[in-house]
């Protein structure tokens, strides 16, 4: 099936957004948006594939869609300098085909959750810690809860490690983030995902996965898409929120 | 160097993740036990230091300010025993 | 270490378990990759981000139209030599690593095989066994797949693989395959003896691994005939 005429909203174009982003691209999906308002620094080299060291003080968002347009010249990169916040997440979720979440905050990921059910977009979540990654795919009216369903709320400041004591190998992170654009292509096809309805955890060391179901919790407002939207504060964390049950 | 400490490190130059990442490595050096003395500023090293190196196994004996250098800290670090071993079981 | 590679490498150097001595490990790690198509691209893309001080590239085709769904190859660069390509868009990467042609002569510390057929798999893990080497060998099947781990001494790719023949053409997805084959590479350079021999398999965004055993009478096993070289290579 051809995804020439579908786009695809990816959020952030690190660790876990540029993996999702070359794998949309080499997908065939016809237009890309890159939400991404960072500066790449050096040590975002050692997993952030979509930047090389001439690009470090570079806005990522420029470098991003140079690197995608070179490799992927048939793919249209729009690439937005911006913060993915309350006042522009329903607009930018509304225009695309699917969300992939690849940000590095806890309120980001929840605001993404809240605004692609509002606009009844299917999302892809992401997250990253250490050698552990783990996926969930909320979709509008599919089976299963979302984010929310899954934590109540954000976790406060000092709950979760934040992002400059948390470790990442770059395959890892690599790992997740084109599993996350393979799961946005399958999405994209009119197939069910793989993570709707299950959380998909893998630890590298112990190479253990493990599926959780994730059900809707009766009463969810976000689910409903009547969860109001927040403005996202910049939370440094590119931890996955700790979920009952999982590994 | 405060009593004790077989080592120190001066991060107050650094931002994170540096901070954390070049007291690991000279807790790294040390062996079980031993004292690790880091002078960092106050903020994120501050509030993250700590925290991480407790993640990581280890013991924060005292976080005292730095004498005569407003807004340094002085966190004496002690190398915790399970935390020695790189290879994973 | 200096500050340069501290910076460079300060996330990873977080994650417990790695730390200096395990990035020096990576740093003298010379690594040989067989096989440099669309399949390769990911998996490259990170041995280089890790920081592996010596990428080695074995692949003697040019750059043809369907590599251009990886992460290497711009449409401009068909019809040229693969390795020529990949060094191009890899070497600007990392100042820290070195990425060249495969020659013969070379011996590497470990063999990562995305080879294009099932005898050069064979073949290449074999090599890499003898040798005493850790390696993955990559079973390309659609967008997934298959992983066979093997640090020295585990049972070896020939006990493992596949025997379904060979798999559906690769997708796009298949990114996430090669991601984690760099990954298992690299844990067991930077921490030798912590990864068990493990086949991972890939099907529809879900992995799971378990770990492989010997075919009985396999020379893996240790029936070591006259002519194999006893003992692991140096790192």
């Amino acid at each position: 099936m051809s995804l020439s005429g579908k786009t695809a909203l990816v959020i952030g174009a690190g660790g876990l957004g540029g993996p999702a982003l070359l794998t949309l691209a080499a997908g065939g999906v016809g237009t890309l948006v890159v939400v991404e308002d960072d500066v790449v620094e050096t040590s975002n080299l050692n997993r952030q594939p979509l930047f090389k060291e001439a690009d470090v003080g570079q806005r990522k968002a420029a470098a991003a869609a140079a690197r995608l347009r070179a490799l992927f010249p048939s793919v249209a990169v729009d690439a937005r300098d911006l913060r993915f916040d309350a006042g522009n997440a329903l607009a930018l979720v509304g225009a695309a085909d699917v969300v992939v979440d690849g940000s590095d905050n806890f309120a980001t990921k929840f605001l993404a959750n809240d605004a692609a059910l509002r606009a009844h977009r299917p999302l892809v979540h992401g997250g990253i810690l250490r050698t552990t990654a783990q996926l969930l795919t909320v979709a509008p009216a599919g089976i299963g809860g979302c984010l929310r369903c899954l934590f109540e709320a954000p976790p406060p400041l000092g709950a979760v490690p934040s992002c400059a004591e948390a470790g990442v190998l770059g395959a890892t992170a690599g790992f997740a983030g084109a599993l996350m654009g393979a799961e946005a292509l399958r999405l994209l096809a009119g197939e069910r995902g793989a993570y709707e309805g299950r959380l998909f955890t893998y630890e590298a060391r112990s190479a253990r996965g493990r599926l959780v179901l994730v059900r809707r919790r009766p009463g969810c407002a976000a689910c409903a898409g009547t969860q109001p939207l927040e403005a996202s504060a910049p939370v440094a964390c590119a931890a996955p929120a700790r979920s009952e049950g999982a590994a | 160097m405060s009593a004790g400490a077989a080592a120190r490190v001066d991060v107050r130059a650094y931002a994170c993740p540096m901070t954390y990442v070049k007291a690991k490595i000279a807790l790294d050096r040390l062996a079980a036990g031993e004292r690790l003395e880091v002078w960092l500023v106050a903020g994120e090293p501050l509030e993250n230091l700590p925290r991480s190196a407790a993640e990581d196994g280890h013991r924060v004996v005292s976080v005292e300010p730095l004498a005569g250098e407003p807004g340094a800290f002085r966190v004496l670090v002690e190398k915790g025993a399970g935390a020695a071993a790189p290879e994973l079981p | 270490m200096n500050d340069d590679r501290i910076e460079r490498y300060a996330r990873q150097l977080l994650v417990p378990g790695f730390g200096e001595e395990a990035q020096a490990r990576l740093g003298r790690a010379r690594v040989r990759v067989v096989g440099a198509d669309a399949v390769a691209s990911a998996g490259l893309v990170f041995l280089v981000q890790a920081g592996v001080g010596r990428l080695w590239i074995e692949d003697a085709e040019d750059v043809s139209p369907a590599d251009a769904s990886g992460w290497l190859f711009a449409p401009t660069s068909v019809g040229t030599p693969r390795v020529d390509a990949a060094r191009a868009v890899l070497a600007p990467l990392s100042r820290f690593v070195s990425v060249e042609r495969y020659s013969t002569g070379g011996v590497p510390s470990a063999t990562l095989v995305f080879a294009s057929s099932v005898p050069q798999a064979l073949a290449s893990a074999e090599s890499a066994r003898r040798a005493g080497i850790p390696h993955v060998v990559v079973e390309p099947d659609a967008d997934g797949g298959a992983l066979v781990v093997v640090p020295p001494g585990a049972p070896c790719y020939a006990c493992a693989r596949s025997t379904t023949g060979v798999g559906r053409p690769a997708q796009p997805g298949i990114a996430a395959l090669s991601a984690l084959a760099a990954q298992e590479l690299v844990l067991m350079i930077a921490n030798p003896g912590s990864v068990p021999g493990r086949r991972i398999d890939l099907v529809r965004g879900v992995a799971t691994a378990r770990a492989t055993s010997r075919l009985a009478g396999c020379a893996c096993g240790g029936a070591a005939s006259l002519d194999e070289p006893a003992g692991p290579a140096p790192t």
